[in-house]
């Protein structure tokens, strides 16, 4: 039972380790799929969306990070 | 046949990843071995090895069941969460925000939860470093099979995938082997900050193909994409470099 406990923590952490960029990459992706689906919006320009998104993303996730009290 | 553009990055970002899981397992077998003998944490180890080769076994077919578009697409996501949190700790790490992850640390605190988890249940080293080399096996591995399982099954590439994760863990067990020491000298953040950008790629990619984009040069838009998000990863170390400093100032 523990050994399944720590696996289920092991696989959580390695998608949802930070939760809000996991849950910000999650909105990039809903969006364009969106954009696609019902914003008639052509792929690839979702897709640049998709991109950009996601690089925002990490550069931002990086910066609001916590720095250790000197 | 797959063309050696589209299998050379599948190769190489599982022989990375794996590498730099490999190395992680190896310190705790080793510490493992180390207190308790090697018999039961080479025992320990295999039996952790049978555990993920099963799972892959029973679970692998499966995959070809699932519609191509939405093994992508799910492939894609799970692989922008990992490589995305992978590269944002690295670059956390090349800015000195988080300490860079120390081998012979990790070894030196394994060797000690083993002694107090053998004087806790007050059973023999070797019954505890077994288990021990077990867990450490499966969870590492879990994250290689993943990594193995997601840049190789978009494209039907899980054969080339595989062996370039099973190259690394020969790599790693042949120069444990002649170095019998955790493998501290491994630069494992500048690994990991590859693997993330790689697999940040894969990600955008596969998740794009899943939706039904047609990225323009195809296999050769990964290389685009690894790019930026390398220049991602290092304006985001800069940036949370910077007000560190001018407080040092």
């Amino acid at each position: 039972m523990t050994l399944l406990k720590e696996i289920g923590t092991e696989l959580v952490a390695m998608f949802l380790g930070d939760a809000r960029l996991s849950l910000t990459v999650l909105s990039v992706v809903a969006g364009a799929a969106a954009l696609i689906r019902w914003g008639g919006v052509d792929p690839l320009a979702a897709g640049g969306l998709l991109l950009v998104g996601c690089l925002v993303v990490l550069i931002e996730s990086v910066r609001r990070s916590p720095r250790p009290e000197r | 046949m797959s063309s050696w553009s589209a299998a050379a990055p599948a190769i190489s970002a599982a022989f990375l990843a794996s590498g730099v899981e490999v190395v992680e397992a190896f310190t705790i077998v080793l510490a493992a071995a180390t207190l308790g003998g090697w018999r039961r944490a080479a025992l320990g180890a295999a039996a952790g090895l049978v555990l993920l080769a099963g799972g892959i076994a029973v679970l692998g077919p499966l995959l070809d069941r699932v519609p191509i578009d939405l093994l992508q697409l799910v492939i894609g996501i799970l692989l922008l969460l990992f490589g995305m949190t992978w590269l944002r700790k690295a670059s956390l790490r090349a800015a000195g925000v988080i300490p860079l992850h120390d081998e012979d640390a990790v070894f030196a605190a394994e060797v000690a939860q083993l002694e107090a988890a053998a004087r806790r249940r007050r059973t023999r080293f070797d019954w505890v470093a077994g288990m021990m080399a077990f867990k450490g096996v499966v969870l590492e591995g879990l994250e290689v099979a993943f990594i193995v399982i997601a840049v190789g099954a978009g494209r039907g590439l899980l054969v080339p995938a595989s062996l370039g994760a099973l190259a690394a863990c020969a790599l790693v067990l042949v120069v444990g082997a002649i170095v019998h020491r955790p493998l501290s000298r491994v630069p494992e953040n500048t690994l990991k900050f590859g693997v993330g950008v790689m697999l940040s790629a894969f990600g955008v990619f596969w998740t794009g193909e899943g939706l039904g984009i047609a990225w323009p040069g195809q296999d050769f838009a990964l290389l685009a994409f690894a790019a930026l998000f390398l220049g991602a990863g290092f304006s985001g170390s800069l940036i949370a470099r910077k007000p560190s400093m001018e407080i040092a100032q």
